[in-house]
């Protein structure tokens, strides 16, 4: 997202804000996020995108309360019984990262029973009472591919670097990955490792199998791990393949760095951290009486060759290339979901 | 000591387990990757080398001693010193001290809790481990800062082919031999661990030397945070997360006696370098993670029963 587009959106905050406190449908309503983990950096940019653009929402009267909870260990049981106090403190609706799509149903169902608007989004929740915000994962894991079947026509091997063992994420985009494959016979994944979304977990699972790889041109990643992946290569004295990055800011000055080396190209892949916020705006919009259907779907944010430098520019140093959404960007999300 | 005296020492089967991984792994390219696999190994290995050896003083304390702050300390000591050196090479013995002092600081701290309010180490230092989580998330809010470019050449080159963090995990491993097998402070935790009320009736200054190991035990913990952030380009807040269970897994594969009181270092270099390797050979072959991550189970309950069962039969 550039510069300009970002000035748009908080003017378009601007604009709409008038009209909405003077309706005031929403005014006298209190939202919740429910957080069930802080621990990385992708996590703490999404809370920071809350704080902003939720503290800007209360001061001009959308909505009364906007406050953020997050359990201290990521376990289901956990945020259940934060759903349930947050239940019963009132809150007119709740926006869920949840830490298990099934364990929350129950407190979910509660919720909803209490007649609370429920949120899901990033980790969702199978509640069907409750909204997802999903994102399409698997396409996510596709691109890469179809990226790299026009970079290099002639194909390659491939090593694929996936996530944390057992969340539904990982599988996600893995089988994106996988159909990419498919379609693309001419590439060939050689190597799989977890890197756990870690650069340091991701180094060191590269490091242990790179010595017994043939030769790799190009690398598939989750997000997080793309850093790690080019030092293992460098670290082992082999030609850097093309690695698909995960828009973390290291990630993407390494980037920058070999590009203006040696023209080195590639692409980065995430969501924005900041769909916090877009499910902040639907959850509003829910409160606001909007029919709002239970499924949407997020854009990933994706970074190419040409508006890397914008981006960077963009990226808080040591953060990850975030986006806000406006109201409007959550009416034209929720507008194509229609 | 002879050749038939070595089944009778409890490190040599770890680094058994660690030699038939390493050639089984090599085995699938026809020994074209041994030297890359062996100094991949020696780096990550380092790196579990240096916090074992501190959990690995704390459990010889004898039963219910543990430190379950660590990965919580090095998230902070990687946090803090990234931060505060801030890129600049002039600045990297500082971040250093300033690591170390922390270590000692947390150590200080958890060994406060135990004594003064009497709280059982596990929870001690799980309570320990919150509150200085919270202060590296507080601290920088997940931000990766680059490290100053001598420290993290340093940490990624090498000197004559064997990595320079595998050179100082050796040199930290030498001194804590020295301070285990030579010094009467290893005799006391020895001591302290087979009976503390033996050692006690002694006149060993039972709470002086825990105090000591706890202090020994993080500061450790953040001299490898320090390191391990180094050399993968910046601190991230879950970067100790997996260095508890492996922490305890090298000393107890390793071949040091759970229940205390006798402890050993050769073993965790042969448990760390068995667990990275153990990692790489099934990556390797190209196994699924749920399967790896049983394999790698029952892998680790074998060696231990190997282990264990010779050291009944002593």
């Amino acid at each position: 997202m550039t510069i300009g587009k970002m000035l748009f959106a908080s003017v378009a905050i601007a604009c709409i804000a008038g009209p909405v406190s003077a309706l005031a449908d929403t005014a006298e309503k209190k939202i919740a996020l429910s957080n069930n983990y802080a621990g990385n950096s992708w996590r703490q940019a999404m809370l920071t995108s809350w704080d902003k653009i939720t503290k800007e929402a209360v001061e001009k009267g959308v909505v009364a309360a906007a406050d953020p909870f997050t359990t201290a260990e990521n376990q289901a049981t956990e945020q259940a019984a934060q759903i349930q106090n947050l239940i019963l403190q009132g809150y007119d609706a709740i926006v869920v990262n949840a830490a298990s799509p099934t364990a929350l149903n129950g407190a979910i169902k509660e919720a909803c029973d209490a007649g609370i608007t429920v949120v899901s989004f990033d980790g969702i929740v199978t509640e069907p009472c409750a909204w997802r915000i999903a994102v399409d994962f698997k396409a996510m894991g596709e691109s890469q591919i179809e990226y790299l079947a026009k970079k290099m026509p002639n194909g390659g091997n491939l090593l694929e670097i996936r996530g944390l063992a057992g969340v539904s994420v990982d599988d996600e985009i893995h089988a994106g990955i996988q159909a990419g494959v498919e379609k693309n016979p001419q590439f060939k994944i050689v190597g799989s490792v977890n890197g756990d979304w870690a650069q340091d977990v991701a180094q060191r699972a590269v490091a242990g199998i790179l010595p017994s790889l043939p030769e790799v041109a190009a690398v598939v990643t989750q997000g997080g791990d793309g850093y790690g992946a080019a030092q293992a290569f460098a670290a082992a004295n082999r030609p850097t393949p093309t690695i698909v990055m995960g828009n973390r800011e290291d990630e993407l000055v390494w980037w920058k760095s070999q590009k203006d080396k040696d023209g080195y190209e590639t692409m980065s892949v995430s969501i924005a951290p900041g769909v916090s916020t877009l499910a902040f705006w639907v959850a509003q919009q829910i409160l606001d009486g909007k029919e709002v259907k239970k499924d949407l779907v997020v854009p990933f944010l994706r970074i190419d060759q040409d508006n890397l430098e914008a981006n960077l520019a963009n990226t808080q140093k040591g953060g990850v290339a975030n986006v806000e959404y406006s109201l409007e960007d959550a009416q034209k999300v929720i507008e194509a979901a229609k | 000591m002879n050749f038939f005296s070595l089944p009778s020492k409890p490190w040599i089967w770890s680094f058994a387990a660690t030699v038939i991984v390493w050639i089984v792994t090599v085995l699938f390219t026809g020994g074209a990757s041994a030297f890359g696999l062996s100094q991949a190994a020696l780096t990550f290995a380092s790196f579990y080398v240096i916090v074992g050896i501190g959990q690995m003083f704390v459990i010889t304390l004898g039963p219910g001693n543990i430190d379950l702050s660590v990965p919580a300390t090095m998230t902070l000591s990687g946090t803090l010193a990234l931060k505060l050196m801030d890129v600049q090479d002039s600045m990297i013995v500082v971040g250093l001290l300033v690591s170390v002092l922390l270590g000692i600081a947390i150590g200080i701290g958890n060994y406060a809790l135990i004594k003064l309010l009497r709280i059982p180490p596990i929870i001690a230092t799980l309570s320990m481990s919150f509150i200085v989580q919270s202060t590296a998330i507080w601290a920088n809010r997940g931000l990766r800062i680059k490290p100053p470019e001598v420290l993290a050449n340093f940490t990624t080159s090498t000197l004559f082919g064997i990595p320079n963090v595998a050179i100082v995990a050796l040199i930290l491993s030498a001194v804590a031999w020295l301070l285990l097998e030579k010094s009467i402070y290893g005799r006391w935790i020895s001591a302290i661990g087979q009976s503390m009320f033996a050692a006690r009736m002694t006149g060993i200054p039972v709470d002086g030397t825990r105090l000591v190991t706890y202090i020994l035990c993080a500061a450790l913990a953040s001299i490898c945070g320090y390191l391990l952030a180094s050399f993968s380009g910046g601190a991230a807040l879950n970067m100790g997360g997996e260095y508890l269970l492996l922490s305890i897994a090298v000393v107890v594969i390793g071949g040091t006696a759970v229940a205390g009181g006798n402890s050993n270092i050769p073993g965790i270099w042969g448990a760390s370098l068995f667990m990275f390797l153990v990692v790489s050979m099934l990556n390797t072959y190209g196994f699924g993670a749920g399967f790896r991550l049983i394999l790698t189970g029952l892998i680790i309950i074998a060696v231990i029963l190997v282990a264990g069962g010779r050291q009944a039969g002593r």
